[in-house]
């Protein structure tokens, strides 16, 4: 019924058609699958929130060099003014932007000494506003209070006494505890010098998306005395881009001794932040369509050269009593066999690339079931491939079989 | 001019060996026009083709033109088709693409003559078969008889020593077929020995020399002295109806 | 013959177009990918500066945490030199050219009512880092190695930033307030854009030069501020922008030129022994472990050439073969097509040379025209990463002269690759076998 027989003894004899789109196929099943790979991982990584109101926070830099310029005074000043602008939620100073690509870091223990290791953790200098202006929930323990918020000088090497860690540095500091119970830990910082934790926030990334330990994060009670500050400014909903500008403006005017710069929201810096793997993601979907475009065409291609080579034996077939069907599915069945043999040796070569993957860039490993998807999507690129010269086929007249030429 | 001794063929496929040719023998003399007859499976295509250096064969010796080509290699072979032999085929075997004039050209660029050279030789092989005025068509344009006219300008534009004829008339009308018979006669009068491959025995009268091949080997020799055009006019009638 | 070759490969394009468009589309689409990627690639690991890349060494030294080592593995240095380091070194003088370096910003005030004052890129350097880098001048000149220890408030401005300040004036001679304080231009560079910025990679390989040069020890005299990336494996002792200098703290980079290998080995002897003394004071307790890299090992360390670039990279070479595989199967069932029209001119004298020419030029031909199109397409590509990327990929997305050529070579080559097999297999019919109508 199937003829799976007599089709198999005649690929045997033009075995380099077969194989040709075999290999296509399985390369071709290598890197569609491995791209979908990547596009997952890389759409995973770009749907992780940084923990703040990104859609309505912007952020502004003040860089002083009047000789007058005196920062404390412009920074309270500033803070005040921008507190009480209509639709703004919260503004504090802030010394790194989350997920923006610049920031400090530092080393957390729990036993003091050089000799004990610690965990990293991104530093947020803020006030008591910082929860606020951060939109982070806190979970456990208690926020600053105003008069826990030191100044910073520029040169500055020690640590106020608490802290305010998010819920994953808890946990990675203090492993076996559940995070309620690390309010009230004190923590060493360069070192030996104690710090004691005051309360736990939810979530909070890093300024740097590329790494391992994204949400270890602390907040620090202090405003910094840096010559340059920078302000984060939550909005009320929908009212970022309306503020940006009035905003920018109005601490310009507000202070000739210093210059007023790089206004930026949190979604620019999303997208700049993620851009390259946004870039990948598209390049990589162009190269998945036109490659399975180009994949799908030569099999075409051929099934058309092979149906017209064989017209004559179509309609000796058909007139011997094949019927339209018949032919239909020989071509079918054909590509079938083909395909199989093609995304099996896929299978073997996605693994294959996988495999160098991983060792070479770090990539992660492939899911199981990438594999019998990636098959399944090939076996029906080649069967919708093959149904148009297959129809063709199945539409030679039986009357050829009689007519020389 | 040609010779063939004891040539043996054979063509093997996994379980068994068909003798195509088994000790063939042949003398064709300078000038002939021979007709080589037997039906099918005899081994006539066989012969044509190893006579015409298409393939090679297993056994026995064959020269040509006083040179034994029993061992040239493929390149020399090509040069010796090139340049000695002329090959006509019942399906005329033009080039679809190419007009009357580029296709005659065709063994003259193997042949690696100057243009003004080959423009010559294609005119006047043209001239001969009487198409010189339909050089630029394509073989698509032309009927069966003048497509094989062509054909036979192509095979003479070398002007071969040697010329190979595989069923000449077999795609052509009775009227077409004699003008092509009449136009081998003309070119076999002018000095050049003809082989012509046939399974009609009425065709094969028109030849000087008829040879009968049957499993492989020549069984009969039919010399054929002189021919009446009216009779061969008949007898293609009747093969063809 | 050539040409005869050529128009019988035109005719066969041309009789069947749907198939001959389909094999020039594949390979047009394998040479584009490649080319967009092996284009972006090659920019990447383009040496900066040719002329003397291996002359010109980074200078790493392991003064790192006695309990752990810089970076992943034991022997990983540190990416940066302390300022102790930078000016140790720098006194010592033992190379032909050196010069510590450092990234900072500060603002500008242009003279005139109107101009707005804004913050502007610096890099400290002495005096050295123009000659060494090569870097060239449009007016004036380095200032001196006297300057440099006099810490005179000297500057040289990038061109843009001559342009913006001065309207493209020779403003050697002019004062400038920066930061606070009044320089005194001395030199004005010509555009300079080493590709990668691979004198300072901390912050970004392909990164915009800085827009201002000062003397290196100005960081001290004036305070000012650290750029790019401060790492630090002890707390300074004490505080102040003073503790912070003397701290073990990285952000500063050494370079040196060293004309031979005897130069090379002889500087690196001395950073050993430099080492040692250090120990000898208490400091550098690692093992002593010390590196010169040229610029392209340098380039190789701080992997310059992105990740994804090189995954894209080996994509597109496969997609090529993909591309290839296609064409081959369809040059096969092209010329099966032809086999009629091979075996008669087999018959009519052909040399199996004769036909392998002709369906090589029919394939040159089909790769050339694959080729050209591709490379419309690399260039398409290279907008669209142009477009994707924004300024991260500026200066990564055109090409040169040879691209073109690797462009074409790499279609012509490959298509012929793909061309061999069918080809060989055409001038292989057995003639005999094609000449009888069926």
């Amino acid at each position: 019924m199937w003829e799976i027989g007599p089709i198999l003894r005649a690929l045997m004899r033009n075995k380099v058609g077969a194989v040709l789109i075999a290999i296509q196929m399985a390369v071709t099943m290598c890197i569609i699958v491995n791209a979908v790979h990547i596009i997952v991982e890389r759409k995973a990584l770009m749907a992780r929130e940084s923990g703040i109101d990104e859609a309505n926070s912007f952020y502004i830099t003040s860089t002083g060099f009047a000789p007058d310029f005196n920062e404390q005074v412009t920074v309270q000043e500033d803070l005040d003014m921008l507190r009480r602008l209509p639709g703004v939620v919260s503004a504090i100073q802030i010394n790194a932007i989350p997920i923006s690509g610049g920031g400090w870091s530092q080393g957390l223990q729990t036993e003091p000494g050089a000799e004990h290791d610690g965990a990293y953790t991104a530093v947020y200098m803020v006030d008591e506003q910082g929860l606020k202006a951060l939109d982070v929930e806190l979970i456990a323990g208690e926020n600053f209070s105003p008069t826990d918020v030191r100044w910073r000088e520029r040169s500055q090497s020690d640590w106020p006494d608490q802290t305010i860690i998010t819920k994953a540095m808890a946990e990675n500091l203090f492993p076996d505890l559940p995070y309620q119970e690390v309010v009230g830990k004190t923590v060493y910082i360069n070192d030996i010098e104690p710090i004691i934790i005051k309360g736990i926030i939810d979530k909070l990334q890093a300024p740097w998306i590329g790494w391992d330990i994204l949400e270890n994060s602390m907040l620090s009670p202090e405003k910094t005395l840096f010559s340059s500050s920078r302000y984060l400014i939550r909005t009320e909903p929908g009212r970022m881009n309306e503020l940006m500008p009035q905003v920018e403006e109005m601490l310009a005017e507000s202070n000739k001794g210093r210059i007023i710069r790089d206004p930026t929201s949190m979604p620019d810096t999303r997208e700049r932040s993620y851009r390259s793997h946004g870039a990948m993601i598209k390049m990589l979907t162009v190269v998945m369509v036109v490659l399975t475009l180009v994949t799908a065409l030569g099999i075409v291609g051929l099934a058309s050269f092979s149906v017209n080579r064989r017209r004559k034996q179509i309609g000796t077939r058909r007139a011997l009593g094949a019927s339209q069907g018949a032919i239909l599915r020989y071509f079918m069945v054909e590509n079938f066999l083909i395909s199989s043999v093609g995304v099996l040796l896929g299978a073997a070569l996605t693994v294959g690339l996988n495999i160098y993957l991983v060792q070479a860039f770090s990539l992660a490993r492939i899911e199981w079931y990438y594999l019998p998807l990636g098959m399944a999507i090939l076996w029906m690129v080649g069967q919708l491939a093959v149904l148009g010269p297959a129809k063709r086929a199945a539409d030679i007249a039986p009357a050829t079989a009689t007519r020389t030429v | 001019m040609l010779t063939m001794n004891n040539i043996t063929k054979v063509f093997r496929t996994d379980l068994v060996q068909t003798y195509a040719l088994r000790e063939f023998n042949l003398n064709v003399g300078e000038g002939e026009f021979v007709a080589v007859t037997g039906p099918s499976g005899s081994g006539k295509t066989t012969f044509l083709n190893i006579a015409g250096l298409l393939e090679t064969f297993d056994g026995g010796s064959y020269s040509l033109d006083g040179e034994d080509v029993s061992h040239l290699n493929d390149k020399a072979r090509s040069r010796f088709r090139n340049e000695k032999i002329g090959f006509i085929f019942q399906s005329f075997n033009l080039i679809p693409d190419l007009n009357l004039f580029d296709n005659v050209d065709v063994p003259l660029r193997y042949r690696g003559f100057n243009s003004s050279e080959r423009k010559r030789r294609i005119e006047q092989s043209l001239e001969m078969v009487g198409l010189a005025n339909r050089m630029k068509h394509l073989p698509s344009q032309l009927s069966g008889g003048q497509q094989q006219r062509v054909a036979i300008a192509r095979a003479l534009a070398g002007e071969p020593r040697f010329l190979l004829a595989d069923e000449p008339t077999g795609n052509l009308d009775t009227k077409m077929a004699h003008s092509v018979m009449d136009l081998l006669k003309d070119i076999n009068e002018k000095g050049t020995t003809i082989v012509m491959v046939t399974h009609d025995p009425s065709l094969a009268k028109q030849a000087k020399r008829n040879i009968y091949v049957r499993d492989g080997r020549v069984s009969e020799l039919h010399e054929v002295a002189a021919f009446a055009e009216e009779e061969s006019q008949t007898t293609a009638k009747a093969s063809n109806g | 013959m050539f040409s005869y070759y050529l128009r019988l490969a035109m005719l066969s394009i041309k009789r069947n177009p749907i198939l001959s468009s389909l094999m020039v589309a594949a390979i047009a689409l394998g040479i584009g990918a490649c080319m967009t990627t092996i284009t972006v690639n090659y920019i990447m690991s383009a040496d900066p500066i040719p002329s003397k890349s291996d002359k010109l060494f980074y200078v790493q030294l392991d003064s790192w945490d006695p309990n752990n080592s810089a970076d992943a593995d034991e022997y990983s240095l540190p990416s940066q030199v302390t300022w102790t380091e930078a000016t140790n070194l720098m006194r010592a003088k033992k190379a032909v050219r050196q010069s510590a370096m450092a990234s900072s910003g500060a603002v500008i005030e242009p003279p005139g009512q109107d101009a707005k004052p804004y913050n502007a890129s610096i890099r400290l350097a002495f005096t050295d880092f123009f000659p060494m880098f090569e870097v060239p001048f449009l007016y004036g000149a380095p200032w001196s190695h006297e300057q440099d220890q006099a810490r005179e408030q000297v500057v040289v401005l990038s061109q843009e930033t001559n342009d913006k300040i001065f309207g493209g004036e020779n403003s050697v001679g002019n004062s400038l307030t920066i930061g606070g304080n009044v320089f005194t231009v001395v030199g004005v560079l010509k555009q300079w854009e080493p590709m990668p910025k691979f004198y300072d990679v901390t912050t970004g390989a392909f990164n915009e030069p800085e827009e201002l040069y000062m003397p290196f020890l100005l960081k001290e005299e004036l305070e000012l501020p650290n750029g790019g990336n401060t790492n630090c494996w002890k707390t300074p002792d004490g505080e102040g922008f003073k503790a912070f200098l003397q701290s073990e703290c990285i952000n500063f980079q050494m370079w040196v030129e060293l004309p031979d290998e005897n130069a090379e080995a002889a500087y690196l002897d001395f950073l050993n022994s430099y080492a040692a003394e250090q120990k000898a004071m208490g400091r550098f307790q690692r093992p002593i472990n010390n590196r010169l890299s040229d610029v392209m090992e340098w380039m190789e360390d701080q992997e310059v050439v992105a990740d994804d670039a090189r995954i894209m990279l080996w994509l597109s070479f496969m997609f090529l073969l993909v591309c290839l595989l296609n064409t081959i199967g369809l040059l096969l069932s092209k010329f099966t097509g032809k086999a009629a029209e091979i075996g008669l001119r087999r018959a009519v004298g052909a040399s199996k040379g004769d036909l392998f020419m002709q369906h090589l030029v029919e394939t040159g031909c089909i790769g050339l025209a694959g080729g050209l199109a591709g490379l419309g397409l690399a260039y398409l590509g290279l907008i669209g990463i142009g477009t994707l990327y924004g300024d991260f990929a500026k200066n990564m997305t055109s090409m040169d002269l040879t691209m073109v050529a690797v462009a074409l070579g790499l279609a012509l080559l490959s298509s012929i690759a793909a061309g061999l097999y069918p080809t060989w297999r055409a001038c292989n019919i057995a003639p005999a076998g094609q000449l009888k109508s069926q």
